[in-house]
């Protein structure tokens, strides 16, 4: 057990004028995350700390907040890899504040739907699957491991300066699917990504891509959009 | 109207700004070069009026000076127009400021061609 400092973004619109923080010390244990940090204070000391979380395993999303002035996921980061104290957690930067760590996802989800992130092909369907090959499903990448977190949205000044921009995980979306062989859907999404708020807001500053907990790389893929998109309009 | 308004100046989307400002970006990396080898280094860095302007007298000369000074136009017009879709969103206000954008960019080029053009050797 080790006593470590947290530095907690807390605000509540319906009665506090502004943001302040709250500082907690918590006797830590050896292979704690920020997640297991944040019950510790809601369960055991104070229960008006509000936060999202779901399946602890890095998997739905849900947890992303920033720590330290970087986004990532709480059930996935390690108390024992921060040597600072205090330890400064703040809400996903770039949204509105629902309450403390808890923010208004809807631009994210709206800009995601704009892509439209399912496959298509109207082709009447195979009687078994439509079937790739290793070369083809490689194009992809590994942006089918985007848990649709937005630690990479709301890392991102383009999205901070226009919050109708897609973002780095709504293009990393459509990525996936326009280099899915599987796909025929260039022309739907088009519209949305050759857009005053589409793929040309990318400044290629790379944050998305330092902020991403699953190692991924949105701002390759929206460069290998952008050279796609163009060479569609030649 | 407004929608009108919205749409005015992201040209087709984007996505031809976004090409030419890549095109004019390499056109910049080449003649920027030869600006600099030849006005800066060749001749022991001695930049006189009479030796450019023998220079410019040349059409050959002419012609790389001209496609300098329009690749550079466009490359910092867009820029700019770059920078005014990424921090302006009131529509009257982002129609303005492209506008005023392209219009001096226009003069400036204007400006620069005729002179060009005009100079003589002495
Ligand atoms: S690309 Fe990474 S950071 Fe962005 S939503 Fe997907 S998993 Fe999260
Ligand atoms: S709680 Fe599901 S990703 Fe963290």
């Amino acid at each position: 057990m080790a006593k470590r400092t947290f530095k907690i973004f807390r605000f509540n619109p319906e009665t506090d004028e502004k943001p302040s923080y709250k500082t907690y010390e918590i006797d830590v244990q050896p292979a704690w995350t920020i997640l297991d940090v944040l019950n510790e204070i809601k369960w055991f000391q104070d229960g008006t700390l509000t936060y999202r979380r779901s399946c602890r395993h890095g998997i739905c999303g849900s947890c992303a907040m920033m720590v330290n002035g970087i986004n990532n996921l709480a059930c996935e980061l390690q108390i024992a890899t921060m040597k600072k104290d205090p330890i400064v957690i703040d809400p996903l930067p770039g949204f509105e504040i629902y309450k403390d760590l808890a923010v208004n996802m809807d631009p994210f989800y709206e800009a995601l739907k704009r892509v439209k992130p399912w496959l298509i092909n109207n082709d009447p369907a195979p009687s078994r699957e439509r079937l790739q090959s290793q070369e083809e499903f490689a194009l992809m990448g590994n942006s089918i491991a985007c848990i649709l977190c937005a630690a990479c949205t709301s890392s991102c000044p383009s999205f901070w300066t226009d919050g109708e921009y897609l973002g780095p995980a709504a293009l990393l979306k459509a990525f996936r699917y326009t280099f899915d062989t599987r796909d025929h859907g260039l022309d739907q999404r088009i519209e949305a990504l050759d857009n005053k708020h589409g793929l040309w807001r990318c400044h290629k500053i790379t944050n998305c891509f330092t902020a991403c907990p699953k190692n991924l790389n949105p701002t390759e893929a929206i460069s290998k959009l952008q050279k796609r998109i163009v060479e569609e309009k030649l | 109207m407004n929608q009108l308004l919205k749409q005015f100046g992201t040209q087709s989307g984007g996505s031809t700004a976004w090409i030419w400002q890549r095109i004019t970006g390499l056109v910049l990396v080449i003649a920027l070069f030869l600006h600099y080898l030849f006005l800066h280094f060749l001749n022991g860095g001695n930049v006189t009026y009479g030796e450019v302007s023998g220079r410019l007298a040349m059409p050959l000369w002419k012609t790389i000076d001209i496609t300098f000074l329009t690749a550079a136009l466009y490359h910092s017009v867009q820029g700019v127009i770059m920078n005014i879709h990424d921090y302006v969103h009131r529509a009257m206000l982002r129609v303005t400021l492209v506008s005023i954008t392209w219009v001096v960019g226009l003069i400036l080029w204007i400006t620069g061609i005729a002179t060009v053009i005009a100079i003589k050797s002495l």
